[in-house]
């Protein structure tokens, strides 16, 4: 009977809590001010200003290309890897604007790690995967790695099923652990805050489950900030919402208020499936 | 039956139309190149690997009308046929009898120093009496090629101890020929310990002796030659020179034991010879031979032919120090082309800034891969040897002056001049690899908080890895296949040491080495013996292929388990 539950995926666990949520309750983790973003000349994000609270998840939402996911990667200033992009305004990580000069990018990303929309493992083993990230950090011992891989495996539900082959390569698994195989990457050097770029788009359902689940157990440790396509996901795992549309931050507020009760026009027709 | 015309025209015209001609073109052209491959192989497989076979020595009456008849031993080579007119023109005194084509044949009668040449055309026509008598033995020798005739006699110190009159396989015969062997086997064990001595010990002392030399100059230039150094010098110079004087002895004393025996043969025009038995590498009795001892005789000579040194002009003996030389040249090639051609395209790839610049630079490089490879021998020669490599002596080796280390063609310089000419190569693979490597993975490690470099360590490059021996492989097959730059820069026609030896520092840089490429220009058209040096052309052509295939097999193998390794850009 046990048995059965621990393969079984735990559905009461995704639910929501009901209680109302309010963000002026909350430490601030990220605070965004005036962000604005510009792809050469076109402005993909037209001054966003939003709070990301800490050790909650916060989904943004909204149509392909309203810049969720340039949001998102403005967070660990991924898109400075992008050459015709400039950016005005600021993001405060605590108290520190990451896009002040002098910040130490490499420290900025290991502080805010980021899980792809598509899994990128490393061709490496599954151990060599995860520790890949102490090993840039110049940490070398093997008793150390070995708790941490772990402990980052067991964090990504994954512990279980690689235990057996960890040098073995992390190509041969499938989709989906690959993709909790990287999310247990990023979590191994213990960062502050997850972004997840649509983590689940390209996985199976029960994969997707997985990946859910997974995100419930992870914010009592991580602040997360989710970017999906899916309004049910969305809606699932996530305490915030921020509905986004052409470069705008239309609507942000609790998740529950905001696919119950959405204040803006706009909101209320992409949640029913109007557009987007 | 007009009909069935009409039907068959159609169906051509729809031939055409179904598009199969051009399938059958292509599949010809194809099938051409696979012929003229698979037939250049074969061509010199065949040519280079008969030369070793042993084959029958006849022995034959040849009388050419108006010419006193004379009998000939010797090994057939090839038949041509010939018009009697081209042979008449030629000066070939022929009589009127109505044959207007005739077959000639090249002999190998060896016997150089008997007869001045030891290869001859002969008429078939006339040639009579053939037959290839068991006791004709065949000898090959370390001077004048090979030896064929009946042995008469062996001696010890000038007294005969084993002789005979038969020139058939009588006791007699046999026993004197059993005498010549055992005679051989023992000069030749001596001749190898003479070579161990003369190459190993003394060139050792020689190395240390040039030492000692050139620090003695050394301290005389930087003026710290004080009489207690000097003192130091000599008693170290005279140790060696005990040394030397200990060996000299001993090489005097194994002199004279080789040259203890000797034997005396008669040769086809009757005369006989009285010739040491040191002079010989080994004798055999083709004619007396069975399948299996020509097989066995027959890998013994592709052996010595990969192992040993050339002899004679480089028209005998093995090829072994050119085969040493190319390879060598080639791995000191690929350990300078592969990082300079990596980090070079790291550069233009990641960290460039895209624009014209880099463009001009992809143009440039590019280009460079079609230079004509003796541009960058000249290259070699006048920038990498004569300034830099002349700097460097004057800077590091000025007790060697005037006589230059650097300063002149060497291995170094041949390989560096060859990374220069397959660079080219190396980036443009290596760029296209990088290019390859998904955004996504690259991203993953950059969002792990790993820096650029980082990434590019840890992830990018093994990734590119595959693509990176795409063009080692690549440089590889041009650089082992380049003869013209080499000729410039530190190829010769026989270097006595090999590049890499027991004396300090073990790798010789600088030394002059032999190719298999310029081997086979130089056995080819350098040799004062064409007809000898023939097969050894197809023989070294042939080795070459092989080396290169297997050069490139290993480079391969290489690729195919880093590929297999890094399998995930399909994602």
């Amino acid at each position: 009977m046990s048995e059965e539950k621990t393969h079984s995926i735990d559905i009461s666990a995704m639910q929501r809590s009901q209680q109302a949520l309010r963000i002026e309750d909350e430490t601030v983790c990220l605070s965004v001010k005036d962000l604005h973003l510009y792809y050469g000349e076109k402005e993909a994000l037209k001054g966003v200003d939003m709070v990301i609270p800490e050790k909650k998840v916060t989904a943004f939402i909204g149509p392909s290309g309203c810049g969720k996911s340039t949001l998102l990667r403005c967070f660990n200033r991924m898109n400075d890897l992008v050459d015709s992009c400039r950016i005005t305004g600021e993001i405060n990580l605590h108290d520190s604007n990451i896009y002040a000069k002098g910040t130490d990018v490499a420290e900025l990303r290991r502080r805010v790690g980021m899980v792809f929309q598509k899994p990128n493992p490393f061709p490496k083993s599954i151990y060599e995967n995860v520790a890949y990230g102490l090993r840039i950090q110049g940490i070398n011992k093997k008793r150390v790695i070995d708790e941490t891989v772990e402990w980052a495996l067991r964090s990504a539900a994954l512990w279980d099923e690689v235990k057996d082959r960890l040098h073995e390569s992390a190509l041969g698994m499938s989709g989906g652990q690959q993709q909790r195989l990287v999310i247990a990457r990023t979590v191994a050097v213990k960062p502050e805050v997850l972004l997840l770029d649509e983590p689940a788009s390209a996985l199976d359902p029960i994969s997707t489950l997985k990946i859910e689940e997974l995100i419930h157990e992870l914010k009592k440790d991580f602040t997360i900030a989710i970017v999906t396509h899916n309004m049910q996901q969305a809606a699932r795992v996530s305490d915030y919402t921020a509905f986004m549309y052409m470069g705008d931050l239309i609507e942000f507020g609790d998740t529950n208020s905001l696919f119950t009760n959405p204040s803006k026009q706009q909101t209320e027709d992409y949640i029913t499936g109007r557009y987007g | 039956m007009s009909s069935e015309i009409k039907m068959e025209k159609k169906s051509v015209s729809e031939w055409f139309k179904s598009g199969d001609p051009w399938v059958w073109l292509n599949a010809g052209a194809v099938a051409i190149s696979v012929i003229m491959v698979v037939g250049l192989l074969l061509l010199i497989a065949v040519r280079g690997l008969g030369h070793f076979w042993p084959a029958d020595v006849m022995q034959a009456t040849y009388s050419l009308p108006g010419e006193k008849p004379y009998t000939v031993a010797a090994e057939r080579v090839e038949s041509v046929d010939v018009t009697s007119a081209q042979l008449r023109e030629a000066g070939v005194n022929l009589p009127d009898d109505g044959d207007a084509i005739l077959q000639r044949t090249l002999l190998k009668m060896g016997n150089r120093d008997v007869y001045g040449a030891d290869f001859g055309w002969v008429l078939d026509k006339y040639l009579s009496d053939i037959q290839t008598p068991e006791m004709l033995f065949a000898a090959e020798r370390h001077e004048w090629g090979n030896l064929y005739g009946y042995l008469m006699s062996v001696k010890e110190d000038g007294q005969v101890v084993s002789e005979t009159t038969d020139l058939t396989p009588t006791d007699s015969a046999l026993a004197t020929w059993a005498a010549f062997e055992a005679s051989i086997e023992r000069a030749s064990q001596i001749h190898d310990e003479i070579k161990d001595i003369e190459k190993g010990d003394i060139g050792k002392i020689n190395h240390a002796l040039e030492r000692i030399r050139l620090k003695q100059r050394r301290l005389e230039l930087s003026g710290d030659l004080t009489p207690a150094a000097e003192a130091d010098l000599a008693a170290e110079r005279s140790q060696y020179d005990e040394e030397y004087k200990g060996l000299q002895s001993t090489l005097a004393a194994l002199y004279q034991q080789i040259n203890r025996d000797s034997f005396t043969v008669q040769v086809m025009d009757g005369t006989v010879h009285d010739i040491q038995v040191s002079k010989i590498v080994h004798a055999f009795r083709p004619n007396a031979m069975g399948v299996f001892a020509k097989l066995g005789f027959y890998f013994n000579k592709v052996w010595e032919f990969l192992t040993d040194d050339p002899r004679e002009a480089n028209t005998e003996g093995g090829v072994f120090p050119a085969i040493f030389g190319t390879v060598m040249m080639v791995l000191l090639m690929t350990v300078l082309v592969t990082p300079f051609g990596v980090v070079a395209a790291v550069y233009l790839r990641e960290y460039a800034k895209q624009g014209v610049i880099t463009r001009v630079i992809r143009i440039a490089v590019n280009n460079l891969a079609g230079v004509p490879s003796i541009v960058y021998g000249v290259f070699g020669l006048g920038f990498f040897i004569y300034f830099l490599g002349s700097g460097i002596d004057e800077a590091f080796f000025p007790e060697a002056l005037p006589s230059p280390t650097f300063g002149t063609g060497g291995l170094m310089w041949a390989s560096i001049t060859l990374a220069l000419l397959t660079v080219p190569v190396v980036i443009v693979a290596t760029e296209e690899g990088l290019s390859r490597i998904p955004r996504n993975v690259r991203e993953g490690s950059l969002a792990l908080g790993a820096t650029k470099a980082e990434t590019l360590w840890r992830v990018v490059l093994p990734m590119a890895s595959p693509a990176i021996m795409t063009g080692v492989i690549l440089a590889v097959a041009r650089a082992a296949g380049e003869v013209a730059p080499l000729m410039l820069v530190g190829v010769v026609k026989l270097a006595p040491t090999l590049p890499l030896d027991g004396n300090y520092p073990f790798i010789h840089l600088d030394q002059k080495f032999m190719h298999l490429g310029f081997h086979i220009y130089d056995v080819g058209f350098q040799s004062p013996n064409v007809e000898a040096a023939r097969p050894l052309v197809y023989a070294t052509a042939l080795l070459l292929v092989m080396v290169i295939a297997l050069l490139n097999f290993s480079a391969v193998t290489i690729r195919n388990h880093l590929r297999e390794k890094y399998k995930s850009l399909e994602m």
